[in-house]
């Protein structure tokens, strides 16, 4: 890549993630406003709550801890948005495979957990102690899947399974080529988005809305800026895993909102489980799967 | 940086024009007239599609909504919660009761008339209003906001000594937890700054 | 030259502590006779420090052999060796400069210091001595001073550390044993000749003798299933040696399995073992590891004691090692081998920072701190950069061995051991978590409203700490140049390192662009941060309540039970884990046959007689019958 164009990306490429994912974040809301039968707020209705939280006169926090936590929070997605592969921008994917991504991911969930817990709320103590056993609920399905991939393939950099899975065509997709890993890494994805019934974090009528709760003005700003970008971060992992990453622009736009509108007719459908029955479910349903699915790839090659 | 921004005419039209599309409501259901918020919010009527939204905490919310009468017991909570809300902030006194006293304009226990003690940017007047108003008194509060008129927050700064000298008349002294109003506009500038 | 006077110097130091400690009485002058240790620790561990790094020229030159007894006791540097020795001498020498300020001059410690010095005189002769007799002597010099050092505190502790001595002693019977079936089967204690005579055997020799010697190092490094005597032991000594014990005295264990495993038995003796068709020696290793990775890290949850969670997480991390060494990769072994430094550096921060909350609030109970990041930021930012690491997060150093660790496990084909490290990276976010919020985060109760932070003598070694944890995380090269030459010295395949992570040969990690992407990433939500308007700091009172009002009466907070949802999951196997029940069986056991034996002792006359007569016709017999 020429210096220009990779500067040129460096600056476009999380505006750009940010307006998709405050489109995807409009069209959540109006699929779901549709399905109950109502109109629904505007398409781009998630940028107007950014606005209008970053123009606050007056914000408030509960001490130095609390302000740079959300720093780590958007510098660490934002971090973990550069490695991750899009059609065009794959300058910064070969200097981290997806172990790096797994973990850079956790950099966002650490902060936002240290900057609540400074606030000295315990609705968002308790909201934090079930973000992060949700987080030991989905991730180790979706570990175990990415432990498949790269064991079948021998590699653990996303480009490499990327043009593995191009090269092969329709067949060569995650989803068909090891569909049992496909399908639990798809449960841990709804887990991952924090999607029903895996919202356990923010029940806003038991715990007022968890991490939320003393976050006002920018500070609750930069947490909505900071979900714009994780939604079709993860959603991007999940396409360049199994659904064969995306040649082109049209192409990755059509499977994010393809894969979106799948999950959150899930969400729509369901009502909240409760932390340990999620946690449970990913280990008993997802988990299992994924095994079974590793213990397949095992068979084949040994 | 911030401040010479918000000083400039322009940015605050456009601001303003952008933020009318994202009120949200602090769920604080005071009163019967509370009944009216949820067939307002649903299907049927759907505020959702104003951008109006119910939120939790009164750190997250724009709009503060007293539905109903308003105990002497329940204003000190309700003054703690209007000061813990972040500016620009709208008092909309729902019903009535905030209005003149309502149907309990002979009570000892309730307040007969909001704006004595919070500033107030809307009354919708009915016992209890229903839906169609609600939503006509919100779409006329977006508009004022949109229009850039929606101010009323300033005058809990510009004339504090007459709030609070209502507020403890009311209560025979101060509250627990009073914020320090005065600090608070000297030090996000807001009595200086413009619109 | 230096070899020597890496074993001459903790020997002339624990002598004239000894002198010092004996010399001033312990209640007249208590405060002198620490002091005087004090110093003569410092500067006689800082000389350790200084030879330490002088030593590395002499690797491979420097023997030494002192006659003992008709044998000698040789003693000599090899590269693994000298890895080891540095990181003692390293953190020793931090810990002291810790405990200069941190350990209280009352009395209570006045032989802390000469069991510090003997210890670390035993730990290096472990680390020196090139053959099997020597080994073993030093192990058991060190095994006895390490428990002469935990009975330096309060009663919990000594109890403790008659649980260690027990494991202790065990291991190195079993060690003997080990050594004698060795001579025995080879004829020399030299680990040369070892290896030679190793490589002809077949596999069954080489299988017992791998058992013999290789149980003990597991028993030291609290491999699952005979980890029971770390927690209590570490977790209730004086907080300055709980952060020295578990940085670096339980990896003398991995030393061992590493140097038995490779100079030992050597590469040929382990491939015969290997060529089993269902399970190789070395995956019943790792399969161990794993265990031992997964279920005290999970433990570590429910604890409410601060060091207990730790100590915990020791052996925890010890798994890790495990697993590197035992897979036999070259990513693998050296993912272990760097972890056994990134674990020193971490753990020993994260203890020390718990050892400054103790100092100053008296406790380390997690139900009742909170808030004290008001009160102690530097402790707080100690811990906090400690757990990073830790839960192996970029871009500090754990991330790195973790890294190699995983890609190892992945290439060679072991899924479910990857999964099983992943598995305790989350038990460790998770309860790291617990920690820093019950501690540092949440609401500050009113009696610790007048803590003050802790002196310098006690922040600096933190913040050093903490600058090691970030500075071998953006560059670990440094230390994977040590770990490549170790490697090479084994006669393993060294790894691809470059200055700032792993060559691209090997699969490409480059730290340095991580932090600065991050760098980058946290200056661009800084502008939009600046970009909203001001804030005000608000007290921890003015908070969302639901309209009530609070005050310094209401406890606000969150600490109990933190995952309450884990504890749901996990009610069953918490109550009532099965290793402790097998241990409390085989101790009911030993008590129930020990009463039997009692019963001899019937202090009657008349009945010792009755034994005296019994013996002699019993003899009789035996002699006559051979006629």
């Amino acid at each position: 890549m020429s210096t220009l164009s990779l500067v040129v990306w460096i600056i476009a490429y999380p505006i750009i993630i940010f307006c998709i994912g405050v489109l995807l974040g409009g069209y959540e809301r109006k699929f779901s406003a549709r399905v109950e039968r109502r109109i629904g707020p505007s398409w781009i209705q998630p940028f107007y709550d950014v606005i209008k939280l970053m123009s606050k006169k007056t914000n408030v926090s509960h001490g130095y801890m609390h302000d740079v936590a959300i720093l780590m929070l958007l510098g660490g997605t934002l971090l973990t948005l550069y490695f991750v592969p899009v059609p065009g921008f794959t300058y910064f994917s070969q200097f981290g495979d997806f172990l790096v991504i797994s973990y850079l991911l956790l950099i966002p969930s650490l902060g936002m957990a240290l900057g609540v817990g400074e606030t000295a709320n315990p609705n968002g103590s308790i909201g934090i102690s079930r973000a992060l056993q949700m987080l030991a609920g989905y991730e180790v399905p979706f570990i175990l899947t990415f432990i498949g991939v790269a064991m079948k393939e021998q590699t653990t950099s996303m480009l490499d399974i990327i043009h593995i899975q191009q090269a092969g065509g329709f067949w060569a997709w995650g989803l068909i080529a090891h569909p049992l890993l496909g399908v639990a890494a798809l449960i841990a994805l709804q887990g991952m988005l924090n999607e029903k019934p895996f919202e356990v974090i923010v029940a806003p009528h038991e715990i007022a809305t968890g991490p939320m709760t003393e976050m006002g003005g920018k500070y609750l700003g930069i947490m909505f800026i900071q979900h714009l970008i994780a939604v079709p971060l993860e959603l991007t992992l999940y396409i360049n895993l199994f659904l064969g990453g995306a040649s082109s622009w049209l192409e990755y736009l059509v499977k994010l909102f393809v894969l979106w509108t799948a999950l959150i007719s899930v969400n729509m459908v369901f009502g909240r489980f409760r932390v340990d029955s999620a946690v449970k479910f990913m280990w008993k349903i997802s988990l299992p799967l994924a095994a079974l699915g590793v213990i397949g790839i095992m068979l084949n090659i040994a | 940086m911030a401040k010479e921004l918000t000083q400039k005419a322009a940015w605050d039209r456009v601001l303003a024009k952008l933020k009318k599309n994202s009120l949200w409501m602090l769920h604080y259901c005071t009163g019967c007239g509370a009944i009216e918020l949820p067939p307002t919010m649903t299907a049927r009527y759907d505020m959702e599609r104003f951008g109006i939204m119910p939120m939790v905490t009164p750190r997250q919310a724009d709009i503060l909504l007293i539905t109903g009468y308003l105990s002497v017991k329940t204003l000190k909570r309700v003054i703690l919660v209007y000061e813990q809300m972040q500016a620009p902030k709208y008092v909309v006194g729902f019903g009535s009761c905030t209005i003149n006293g309502g149907m309990y304009w002979d009570s000892y226990s309730t307040i007969k008339s909001l704006d004595q003690y919070l500033p107030v940017e809307m009354y919708l007047a009915g016992c209890m209003p229903r839906p169609e108003a609600i939503i006509k008194g919100f779409t006329w509060l977006i508009d004022r906001v949109g229009k850039g008129e929606a101010n009323s927050w300033r005058d809990y700064y510009e004339n504090y000594e007459f709030y609070r000298k209502n507020q403890e008349e009311l209560f025979g002294g101060p509250i627990q937890s009073y914020q320090d109003i005065p600090a608070d506009a000297q030090k996000f500038g807001i009595l200086e700054a413009r619109q | 030259m230096s070899t020597s006077m890496l074993l001459i110097l903790p020997l002339a130091g624990f002598l004239t502590s000894l002198a010092a400690a004996w010399i001033v009485p312990a209640s007249s002058k208590a405060r002198a006779s620490g002091t005087v240790q004090k110093f003569i620790a410092g500067i006689g561990f800082t000389a350790l420090f200084v030879f330490a790094f002088l030593a590395k020229g002499e690797i491979g030159t420097g023997y030494l052999g002192i006659p003992l007894f008709g044998l000698w006791a040789n003693f000599g540097l090899t590269q693994l060796s000298w890895y080891f020795v540095a990181m003692v001498a390293g953190i020793t020498l931090v810990t002291v400069l810790f405990s200069l300020q941190g350990l209280r001059d009352d009395g209570r410690y006045s032989f802390y210091y000469v069991w510090l010095f003997s210890k670390t005189f035993g730990m290096l002769g472990v680390l020196l001595s090139a053959d099997m007799l020597t080994f073993f002597i030093m192990w058991e010099v060190m095994s006895w001073c390490t428990y002469f050092l935990l009975q330096q505190g309060h009663e919990k502790a000594k109890r403790a550390g008659a649980g260690y001595l027990v494991y202790a002693v065990t291991a190195g019977m079993i060690l003997l044993a080990g050594l004698l079936y060795m001579y025995f089967n080879v004829g020399s204690f030299d680990f040369r000749t070892i290896q030679a005579a190793f490589s002809g055997f077949d596999a069954g020799r080489i299988i017992v003798a791998m058992l013999l010697v290789l149980v003990p190092m597991l028993i030291e490094a609290a491999a699952y299933p005979v980890h029971w005597w770390l927690p209590s032991a570490y977790a209730n000594a004086e907080t300055g040696i709980s952060a020295y014990l578990a940085a670096i005295s339980t990896r003398i264990g991995i030393y061992g399995m590493t140097m038995f495993l490779f100079a030992g038995f050597g590469l040929t003796a382990l491939n015969l073992v290997t060529a089993n068709k269902y399970v190789s020696a070395n995956e019943v290793l790792m399969i161990i590891g794993a265990f031992t990775m997964v279920v005290p890290t999970f433990t570590a949850l429910f604890q409410h004691d601060a060091k207990e969670l730790m100590t915990w997480h020791s052996i925890g991390q010890g798994g890790y090692m495990i697993v590197g060494i035992a897979s036999s990769t070259t990513l693998g072994i050296a993912g272990g081998l760097f972890h056994v430094f990134n674990h020193m550096t971490y753990v020993s921060l994260i203890l020390f920072s718990i050892a400054a909350v103790e100092y100053r609030t008296g406790t380390t109970n997690l139900n009742k701190l909170g808030g004290l990041i008001k009160k102690q930021p530097v402790a707080y930012l100690g811990l906090l950069f400690g757990i990073i690491g830790l839960a192996g997060i970029p871009p500090m150093n754990g991330f790195v061995s973790k890294w190699l660790i995983y890609r190892a496990l992945i290439l060679s084909g072991h899924p479910f051991i990857a999964l099983a490290a992943f598995i305790a990276t989350l038990g460790t976010i998770l309860s790291v978590y617990k920690l820093i919020h019950n501690m540092f985060l949440g609401q500050l109760p009113e009696r610790y409203n007048d803590i003050k932070e802790v002196g310098w003598g006690m922040r600096l070694p933190i913040i050093f700490m903490m600058a090691v944890v970030w500075l071998t995380g953006a560059f670990p090269g440094t230390v994977l140049a040590v770990v490549a030459d170790i490697q090479q010295s084994l006669g393993l395949e060294p790894i691809a390192y470059s200055a700032h992570g792993v060559a691209a040969e090997m699969g490409q990690l480059n730290m340095l662009v991580i932090n600065i992407v991050f760098i980058g990433g946290l200056f661009v939500s800084w502008l939009i941060y600046h970009a909203g308007g001001k804030r005000k700091h608000i007290g921890q009172y003015d908070n969302y309540a639901a309209g009530h009002f609070l005050d310094k009466s209401i406890p606000y907070n969150y600490n109990y039970n933190f995952y309450a949802g884990m504890d749901h999951i996990f009610e069953r196997a918490l109550h009532k884990p099965p290793v402790k029940r097998a241990e409390q069986a085989l101790a009911a056991f030993v008590s129930g046959m020990s009463e039997y034996v009692r019963r001899i002792f019937t202090g009657n006359i008349t009945t010792y007689a009755a034994y005296v007569v019994a013996a002699v016709v019993v003899i009789l017999l035996v002699l006559g019958g051979g006629r």
